[in-house]
């Protein structure tokens, strides 16, 4: 069992890499924003994933196992939510997407 | 701001004591076959007491609906095993964007329809789009009795509104109406 915990803390380490590499290479705030998803979701999930199967089939603490998956579940029903506030936020205050996106159909809209 | 109802109360309680078992590590000397009375009935009450006060802002819609061993089976399929396909196909496709020497992006932004019509349904929607990489929700509006969301693509594969619904929802639309409608 511990091998698979092992497995899962690298899983989620390869999906943080390539995180951490998309925000230093995206164009725009927006793209960075999508490349930092990355880490928050599988990033995140592998290494609690990782924890309550430690804690439940190694350790057998269920206290620590009931904390971790609180704290998943925490996680995932808050971090969308501020992202969909920084991303309405950052495009009101004057953030530019790149000159060649496909569409802004966003805009069209608010200009009507 | 309306009354909340007895049953609106009742639902608001029930959620806030399964949140307090979960808090105090209380579930987990339920497990282990030692629960202490004391910190169950002290749950209770300040949990009734909170969804005095709280039940109006929680509770919009129909109160009693969720408590429905079906439709918290299908939300435990959807948590588990249909969602986490979807995060990785799209995780999957986002790392490989971000490590490609290339890096192939097309960022857009589209309007989308959504056919749902429950707040909750729509709520769910708009978090599982915005947690899968490469789609975040900006804003949502209502035009002529249809809701509509503003999505960021990373890579937009066709600009027309009900295409990129489509390619953007995938399988999600529908589990949220089985969910929540």
């Amino acid at each position: 069992m511990i091998y698979v915990v092992y497995a899962l803390i690298f899983f989620s380490a390869f999906f943080a890499l390539a995180g951490v590499v998309g925000m230093l290479r995206m164009p725009d705030t927006f793209c960075r924003m999508q490349s930092s998803t990355n880490i928050t979701t599988f990033g995140m999930i592998g290494v609690i994933a990782g924890g309550v199967l430690y804690s439940g089939f190694v350790l057998y603490n269920y206290e620590m196992l009931i904390k971790l998956i609180v704290m998943g579940l925490f996680y995932i029903l808050t971090t969308p939510i501020s992202a969909h506030a920084i991303a309405k936020g950052a495009y009101h205050h004057g953030n530019k997407m790149i000159e060649d996106a496909a569409c802004d159909q966003y805009k069209e809209d608010m200009e009507e | 701001m309306k009354k909340a109802s007895l049953p609106a109360i009742a639902a608001t309680a029930v959620i806030c004591f399964i949140f307090w078992l979960l808090l105090t590590g209380e579930l987990a000397s339920l497990i282990e076959g030692e629960p202490s009375l004391e910190v169950l009935i002290a749950g209770a009450l300040v949990s009734v007491g909170v969804a005095l006060f709280s039940a109006r802002f929680f509770i919009h819609e129909r109160p009693l609906f969720f408590f429905n061993p079906v439709r918290i089976f299908w939300l435990l399929v959807y948590c588990v095993g249909v969602f986490p396909m979807e995060l990785f196909k799209a995780n999957w496709d986002v790392a490989k964007r971000a490590l490609s020497p290339g890096l192939p992006i097309n960022p857009g932004i589209v309007k989308i329809p959504v056919e749902l019509k429950s707040q909750y349904g729509q709520s769910m929607l708009a978090d599982s789009i915005t947690l899968t990489p490469g789609t975040i929700i900006m804003n949502t509006v209502k035009e002529e009795d249809k809701d509509y969301f503003y999505v960021h693509w990373i890579h937009v594969d066709s600009a027309d509104h009900e295409e990129a619904g489509a390619a953007i929802k995938g399988r999600l639309e529908k589990w949220a109406r089985r969910i929540w409608e």
